[in-house]
């Protein structure tokens, strides 16, 4: 029934035209809707009449007149119904009817819509176009207004005012930019020809230099002959620059010395200088990581100068670098550049033997020493001569403390190396007051720690100046090597068994002509480890010399190495074979024994330390078998026991000393002869000579002893005389000698050994009984009497007194 | 140490290396037992420097390094002194105690012909710093050998001392000089009592024989020679080397001593050592030993010391063992 409510009221809605069907139509359903109601109603209104009637029990006839009326009514509702479906079925075909408009309306709008939201989008797109010219850079538009040609500005392009300044804007850029274009090309081309210009004008540079170096060779002979050596001068110094600071304290220190005060010097820079550089061009990248401009462009700038010097150094023999390449790997890297030192002496005016000694002064960069070596001399004496030129500074070991850590285990420096680590160069390079750096990396520190650290050097240097430092090291290293000038004339007379000669007369001895003779000298097994340093090449040399000297008696060579074969010691071999010569070969063929000599001293020098030392074990065990003996004997003796024990402590206290001392010691044997005028007996006095390296500082000591082949002696009966000279000749003989005759030491002390030797053997001798004096004065006066006695020996040990008069020296006094 | 490069200073240095060497050389002449003390305890040493130096014993054994006191290799200790004087010019040959209580005095003779006497207690009590002394403390007494007068007045040298012996009871010192006389003083005056003249050649040695007022020379002549000291005229005279000397040798009578009661006497000569009874005087025994004799010694006492070159003092107990063996320091 509602359905047909609404669609009624639809259709009331959607048409005006079809009203009057409508209502007629409504009035019929009304009817049937009515007919419906009435109809129910009335239904109802019989259920209830039959209810009523059911209760109140009223009879049944009366039902039947209401169940008939019931069935018509039944009918009008199945009237009603059938006609109130027909309606709807109609209402239905109008609907139908009225809903295909609707919905091509609907088609339509949609339609519509998609439209315009097609065009909405293609608006958008037109407006988000984007024209290329807003990247283009141009003028602003009142420089336009000032600048722009006027044909551009007046043309008319656009009837858009705006449109058509940007289009002349954009034509007028168009217009500038091909005249930049224009202006470009003819700079471009101008450049090249500048370009070509200055290609000429390098290659003539380029040839230049050679022309300049013709003409400073040209000039050389030159300068030379006028003694401005200005080339090498500045040379030098350019090289300086390039110097670790150590090695650059020594340059400078020693060329200001040389300058200001005319010291006798001169220096050299040796080395390549293409390495240095490279080199302090990788300490530079290593220390900082970082490398500045500023130093590259000023190395760069240094190297072409410097390329011709490296190719000439190139063109000699490239063997010494390659050699210390292997070097250079490990803790011994050296700096490439090296410093020459010649001395020459500054008191001879003849220039040819000027030349005193050539050092070279190397740096070790890791380990941050300055090493000292002798140029042009490999031998072993002559290398030590540097060794404790200053107390307690043997150059084997490492100078500090840093450096001793670096190395580890081997505390000793590396004994093979020509140069050493002596405590006085690292004195000389100022290393006590350098900071570690390259001056190359001081240059780009920041200035306040650099003023710093330079205060710091510049102290230090004063204080070094202050200490004469390089005056000290240079006076040591003159008095040193012409102390050994002077040793060297008088080993060599001695060598030659002739008496070193003395040109000083104001002492005893010089006027004193030995009576005895000078019948050996030998050296003797170096007491130091000098020899162990020796390289093996040299020992080979001096072995193939040998040889050659030995030619006459090829077989002595092969007698040495049976003899030590048999286990002797090689040390002693020296002496015993010197005496066996002694007694086979008669004076005149000294030569002969010379040459033994010689190869007695390689053997020595091969012999190790060891050797050395078990030779004075050795001799300790004579004393030790001397005091078994001496034990056994009588108790009263125990003096003599003390005295052999003395001895024996007196070496072993040598030996024990301070082992620096005993660096570079040279050890020789004297052997002294005299016959006895009484007998055949030849007295022989075996002197072993220890000259240290610090002669004649330190003098040369002498120890004696007596050899007395037929007698029983033991040296005992003369061992008072022989400690009273070995006194006289170590101590008092060094005491009485002038200082301008400290070189000569050694000669003086063999001298004065001789004369005492003789005037003891004088006195051994059955000697003329005590002389008294008397004196008698005849003459006007009154008679004197008295008497003076002569003495000879004086105080319990029997000194010997010498008298010294004029000429000659005579025992005892007064005579 | 005198420097290196930066404060060099060599002269400096060459007198420590010749101060070295001089300690070196140096001959310990005579060492003697300070008195007082149950045990020995300080060595009062004489040298050849001519200083006089007094060594504790203990002080230098408990120095030693543990473990190498017998070892022979050792090196020898050197061993500071307690006490030091710089007595003589040149070689001082004897030390000796005169008196062995508080008041004693140290004498000492050398070859300056002089005999110095200082106040050991003045020594011992010394405050002044080892290194300082040397001159500290003033001899009292200081005796000096005559010197011989030769014609127009030409004075001979000064004798030397080689030895002195004390007689405490007569108060005064024997001397052996060198002008082959000795000479008795008198410890109060200073004086000469007495000149022994009658040897030949300077005396090594001298021991005074308390018990008969006799003392025995030994002398350079090869003779010893007994005197007595009231008249002061040679008594006896033993010649060990009599049969030696015929035939062209001669030595020296080295060292004399006298055993405790003062009849034996043992003197060395040479290398022989021969020991005589005074009474009868004759050779008893006879031997000869390798080394020439530098001294005897009756030995009754626990221990003995004595000198040797190169500064070395070496300390013999009973059984010949070395107790310690030092070297002198110098200061």
């Amino acid at each position: 029934m509602e359905d047909g409510e609404i669609e009624e009221e639809g259709m009331m809605i959607d048409g005006n035209g079809e009203d009057a069907q409508l209502t007629s139509s409504r009035k019929l359903e009304k009817s049937a809707y009515e007919m419906l109601r009435e109809s129910k109603s009335s239904i109802e209104e019989i259920v209830a009449e039959m209810v009523a009637i059911k209760r109140e029990k009223q009879p049944k006839a009366q039902l039947r007149e209401l169940v008939t009326q019931m069935f018509i009514h039944f009918v009008t509702l199945r009237q009603a119904n059938r006609t109130i479906l027909v309606e709807e079925d109609r209402v239905k075909a109008e609907t139908e009817r009225a809903k295909a408009p609707v919905d091509f309306r609907t088609l339509q709008l949609h339609n519509l819509m998609y439209e315009k939201s097609h065009y909405v989008k293609a608006i958008k797109a037109c407006k988000d176009f984007k024209s290329k010219y807003p990247d283009i850079e141009l003028v602003p538009e009142e420089e336009f207004y000032r600048d722009a040609p006027e044909k551009i500005k007046s043309s008319k392009l656009s009837n858009d005012s705006s449109h058509d300044l940007m289009l002349k804007r954009l034509n007028y850029e168009l217009h500038q930019r091909k005249e930049l274009c224009k202006l470009h090309e003819k700079l471009e081309q101008h450049k090249k020809s500048l370009l070509e210009t200055i290609a000429n004008r390098k290659k003539f540079l380029s040839s230049l230099p050679s022309h300049l170096k013709s003409l400073k060779k040209a000039s050389l002979p030159v300068q030379n002959q006028l003694g401005v050596l200005h080339t090498k001068k500045i040379k030098q110094h350019q090289s300086a620059e390039l110097l670790p600071p150590p090695l650059y304290v020594i340059y400078s220190q020693l060329i200001a010395q040389k300058e200001a005060f005319a010291e006798n010097i001169d220096l050299e820079i040796v080395g390549s200088l293409k390495d240095a550089q490279t080199f302090a061009r990788q300490q530079a990248v290593k220390d900082t990581g970082i490398t500045t401009n500023v130093e590259n462009s000023k190395l760069e700038d240094d190297v072409p100068d410097d390329d011709d010097d490296g190719q000439r150094r190139r063109k000699r023999p490239r063997r010494v670098p390659s050699k210390e390449n292997v070097d250079q790997a490990g803790l011994y890297q050296v700096h490439p550049l090296k410093i020459f030192l010649h001395i020459n002496d500054d008191e001879i005016s003849n220039p040819k033997c000027a030349k005193l000694i050539s050092l070279k002064f190397e740096y070790l960069l890791k380990l941050n020493l300055v090493c000292v070596g002798i140029e042009g001399s490999h031998e072993g004496p002559a290398k030590d001569i540097l060794c404790n030129l200053f107390p307690d500074d043997t150059g084997l070991e490492l100078p500090h403390q840093s450096a001793k850590l670096l190395v580890g285990d081997t505390l000793v420096f590396d004994e093979r190396r020509t140069s050493r680590p002596y405590k006085w160069a690292q004195h000389l390079a100022g290393i006590d007051f350098l900071p570690e750096f390259s001056p190359l990396l001081a240059r780009c520190e920041t200035p306040s720690s650099e003023t710093a650290k330079s205060d710091a050097v510049i102290s230090g240097l004063a204080l070094y100046r202050q200490q004469n430092r390089v005056q000290t090291v240079l006076q040591r290293i003159r008095s040193r090597k012409k102390a050994q000038l002077a040793l060297v004339e008088h080993l060599d007379s001695l060598m030659k068994l002739k008496w070193p000669a003395l040109d000083f007369e104001s002492v005893p001895w010089a006027l004193h002509t030995p009576l005895c003779s000078l019948h050996g000298w030998s050296p003797v097994g170096p007491a130091s480890n000098s020899a162990s340093s020796l390289p093996s090449m040299d020992i080979e040399q001096i072995q193939e010399h040998i040889d050659v000297n030995l030619d006459g008696r090829p077989a002595s060579k092969e007698e040495l190495e049976t003899a030590r074969e048999d286990g002797e010691l090689p040390s002693l071999v020296p002496v015993t074979s010197v005496e066996n010569d002694v007694k086979l070969i008669p004076s005149g063929q000294s030569s002969l024994i010379h040459s033994r000599q010689l190869a007695l001293i390689s053997k020595s020098i091969i012999s190790p330390i060891s050797k050395a030392r078990a030779q004075s074990f050795k001799k300790y065990d004579d004393d030790s078998e001397l005091l078994l003996d001496i034990d056994s004997d009588v108790e009263d003796s125990a003096q003599i026991d003390a005295d052999a024990e003395n001895a024996a402590s007196s070496h072993s206290y040598e030996l024990t000393k301070k082992s620096w001392v005993d660096c570079g010691v040279k050890e020789f044997c004297l052997i002294l002869t005299r016959k006895m005028s009484g007998n055949e007996k030849i007295l022989k006095l075996e002197a072993k000579i220890k000259v240290s390296m610090e002669y004649p500082l330190r003098p040369p000591l002498f120890a004696l002893s007596l050899a007395e082949d037929q007698h029983d002696g033991n040296g005992y009966e003369w061992y008072n005389e022989l400690r009273a000279m070995e006194g006289e000749v170590n101590l008092h003989t060094v005491k009485m000698l002038p200082p301008d005759q400290e070189n000569h030491i050694l000669a003086h002390q063999v001298r004065c050994l001789a004369m005492l030797f003789d005037y003891c053997l004088d006195e051994a001798s059955p000697s003329e009984k005590r002389k008294t004096t008397s004196v008698v004065d005849v003459g006007l006066c009154k008679p004197v009497d008295g008497s003076l006695l002569a003495r000879s020996f004086r105080g319990r040990d029997r000194r010997r007194m010498i008298s010294w008069k004029d000429m000659e020296c005579t025992l005892g006094y007064p005579y | 140490m005198c420097g290196d490069a930066t404060k060099w200073d060599e002269n400096a240095y060459r007198e420590s290396v010749l101060k070295e060497r001089e300690i070196q050389t140096r001959t310990v002449f005579r060492t003697v037992w300070s008195p007082f003390n149950p045990s020995p305890e300080t060595i009062v040493v004489a040298s050849s420097d001519g200083s006089i130096a007094s060594y504790s014993i203990s002080s230098i054994i408990s120095e030693l390094p543990f473990g190498l006191s017998n070892s022979k290799t050792q090196h020898l200790l050197g061993a500071g002194p307690s006490g030091y004087l710089q007595g003589h010019d040149g070689p001082a040959y004897d030390v000796k105690f005169y008196g062995d209580d508080e008041d004693a005095l140290l004498l000492s003779c050398g070859d300056d012909g002089r005999i110095f006497g200082w106040k050991w207690e003045e020594i011992t009590k010394s405050e002044v710093p080892i290194h300082l002394q040397g001159n500290h403390v003033k001899p009292v007494l200081d005796l000096v050998n005559p010197q011989h007068k030769g014609p127009w007045g030409a004075l001979s040298p000064i004798p030397e001392n080689n030895a002195i012996a004390v007689d405490t009871e007569g108060g005064s010192i024997f001397s052996a000089a060198g002008d082959s006389c000795a000479y008795c003083w008198d410890v109060e005056s200073s004086k000469i009592k007495m000149t022994f003249k009658g040897h030949s050649d300077y005396l090594h040695c001298i021991v005074a024989r308390k018990s008969t007022n006799q003392i025995v020379t030994g002398s350079e002549d090869g003779t010893v020679q007994i005197w007595d000291c009231k008249s002061g005229k040679c008594v006896q005279v033993i010649d060990p080397a009599r049969d030696k000397r015929s035939k062209g040798f001669i030595s020296c009578v080295s060292c004399i001593a006298l055993d405790a009661s003062e009849s034996w006497l043992a003197c060395g000569s040479g290398r022989s050592l021969s020991v005589w009874n005074l009474p009868a005087s004759e050779c008893v025994s006879s031997i000869s030993t390798h080394a020439s004799i530098q001294d005897v010694i009756f030995d009754d006492n626990q221990v003995t010391a004595v000198g040797g070159y190169g500064g070395v003092v070496d300390v013999i107990s009973l059984f010949g063992s070395h107790l310690c063996t030092f070297h002198c320091q110098g200061i």
